[in-house]
């Protein structure tokens, strides 16, 4: 079943294209990650889907729910984390979380369940009592996380939950977003590339406010995998990389030192021709070759390969 | 209004949380113990002074002592109202706290009405204590007068502060800035009071209640009913806009 479905969905700011025509199916129980730059659409497209915003044109469902302001069905079963949480700073965090459970009209004994059980998941228990104002950037986040939780939504959405945390907090939330799947749907917007490619099954990647691609993480990784060369050898290969830069099927040369020895990177633009000839002419250059090898690209090589090839249509 | 009373019950802890019952308390308990002193004292004062002063201070009436007292509440009580309730609104939305609490099942107009039924039960509260205390102290040292008179006269002043109150919500829906929506709502305030004591229209403006509540304690038999209607009819209106305004605004 659908989680998230969106037709044509735009928004608009006079000239300025927020968002154009997205058209975006997201299945169940998924960690959907929605990626690109900043100033791509990605806050657009949460706000219009968690209903803050109104479409300039085109609609949208969230777990079967039509996407409008006034629409408190849908706000009843969905969650929202934004990315800075702000909190009533006199409130402790158990405080708040009552006060949320019962804004989403859960009756006192679940709200007491659901507060003990949420704050367990996002490891703030042993802080519930005390003053949010004192709370760690890492712990709001988490507590942000906790308040979309409470009501069991079945569809999260997360804007850029881990873009100013420490790599400790980030490796928290990510750990608890992939205990989150299996029971809800989480959309989560970001443009830190890694963390998409740890934590999920299916990314839309969007740029200058257009969706450029929605597939799986190893979908792509497949689709761009047999385009880059890795080639690491015993001597300097700056003559050797100065000559593939003049290749024509080539791009993005690329010359590391890893441990001490030259280490090539290379993107072909036409796999067959290079699969042919580089051997060819890793022979002619007279270098000691120790390792040759197609690599998997990073989803950062993917993103960066779509946008760029988006640019240039 | 989906939401009301959890929305209702965090609004009021927030007054007491954040002192904003004690500013007001505070603010208006000053006057209601410090106008019936001066008044008194005033000539004994200005006769303890070294200057040679030729001024015929005249003897306050208990009635003239607590039309004072209204006109001070009127006018700089109002201004702490405006200060306490300018970031009702704009602050949550330059904060965050109104998108976590929005994105719940509640309704717009129960998140902007439970604002200001805890501000106005913060105001009824403030402005019986110190009503009370001015009305005894003014008693003791200055001398009865008609309580009637006294609360009719309070409760005008009540419908005139709710309307401020009520301006005051509807520009903090319009800005994110609480300074802006403090200098618009004392802008709209001070252009009302201008108006008020204009000649034909001035009846018709809300702040010619002030004006009707000094009567009935100085024995005057001119009313300004339009003015009480066109007040609560201006509160009421500016109470189903905000919600709409806040709507409008994106988030």
């Amino acid at each position: 079943m659908t989680a998230i479905s969106a037709r044509n969905l735009s928004k608009y700011y006079g000239p300025i294209k927020a968002l154009d025509k997205l058209n975006l199916e997201v299945p169940e129980n998924v960690v959907f990650g929605f990626l690109g730059p900043n100033g791509a659409g990605k806050t657009t497209t949460v706000k219009l889907l968690t209903g803050f915003t109104h479409p300039t044109s085109g609609e949208a469902w969230v777990a079967g729910e039509k996407v409008g302001h006034g629409n408190l069905a849908l706000k009843a079963i969905t969650g929202f984390a934004p990315d800075v949480p702000a909190f009533y700073d006199w409130m402790s965090g158990l405080e708040l979380l009552q006060y949320i459970g019962e804004l989403n009209r859960l009756s006192p004994k679940e709200i007491k369940l659901r507060s003990a059980e949420v704050l367990v998941l996002v490891e703030l228990d042993k802080a519930a009592k005390r003053r949010v104002g004192g709370y760690s950037r890492g712990m709001r986040q988490r507590l942000g996380i906790a308040q979309a939780l409470i009501n069991r939504p079945k569809v999260l959405f997360m804007d850029e939950p881990t873009s100013a945390l420490d790599p400790i907090g980030r490796k928290e939330i990510l750990e608890l977003i992939l205990r989150l799947r299996q029971n809800t749907t989480v959309f989560m917007s970001t443009h830190i590339l890694s963390d998409v490619e740890r934590v999920c099954e299916l990314v839309g990647i969007v740029d200058k406010g257009r969706l450029l691609t929605v597939s799986t993480v190893s979908a792509l990784q497949k689709k761009y995998a047999r385009s880059v060369f890795e080639m690491e050898f015993t001597e300097n290969a700056a003559g050797f990389v100065e000559a593939l830069k003049k290749v024509e099927w080539l791009a993005d040369v690329a010359l590391d030192i890893t441990n001490g020895k030259p280490l090539v990177h290379v993107r072909a633009l036409e796999i067959e021709k290079a699969r042919k000839e580089l051997p060819h002419m890793i022979g002619e250059s007279g270098l000691t070759l120790e390792r040759y090898e197609l690599t998997l690209p990073s989803l950062e090589d993917i993103f960066m390969e779509i946008v760029k090839s988006e640019q240039r249509q | 209004m989906t939401g009301f009373i959890p929305l209702l019950k965090k609004e009021l802890k927030e007054q007491w949380k954040t002192n904003k019952v004690l500013i007001l308390s505070s603010v208006f308990l000053l006057f209601g113990i410090s106008i019936p002193l001066s008044y008194k004292y005033m000539p004994d004062l200005l006769k303890l002074s070294k200057q040679p002063i030729n001024i015929t201070i005249p003897t306050f009436t208990a009635g003239q002592t607590l039309a004072g007292y209204a006109g001070n509440i009127g006018q700089v009580g109002l201004l702490v109202i405006v200060l306490v309730a300018m970031g009702a609104v704009a602050t949550e939305l330059r904060s965050g706290t109104a998108v976590i609490t929005l994105s719940k099942p509640i309704s717009y107009s129960a998140f902007i009405n439970t604002k200001f039924l805890a501000m106005s039960l913060n105001i009824i509260f403030s402005l019986t204590v110190a009503s009370l205390v001015c009305f005894a102290y003014t008693f003791w040292l200055i001398g009865s007068s008609d309580i009637i008179s006294y609360i009719g006269m309070n409760l005008l002043l009540l419908v005139f502060l709710e309307f401020s109150l009520a301006v005051t919500l509807i520009c903090s829906c319009l800005f994110k800035s609480s300074v802006a929506c403090g200098g618009l709502s004392l802008g709209i305030l001070i252009f009302q009071a201008i108006i008020s004591s204009l000649p034909v229209i001035g009846k018709y403006m809300p702040g010619k209640l002030l004006d009707w509540g000094n009567n009935l304690l100085t024995g005057s038999n001119i009313t300004y009913w339009w003015s009480l209607g066109i007040a609560l009819a201006l509160t009421f209106g500016c109470l189903v806009l905000a919600p709409q305004a806040l709507k409008s605004k994106e988030i």
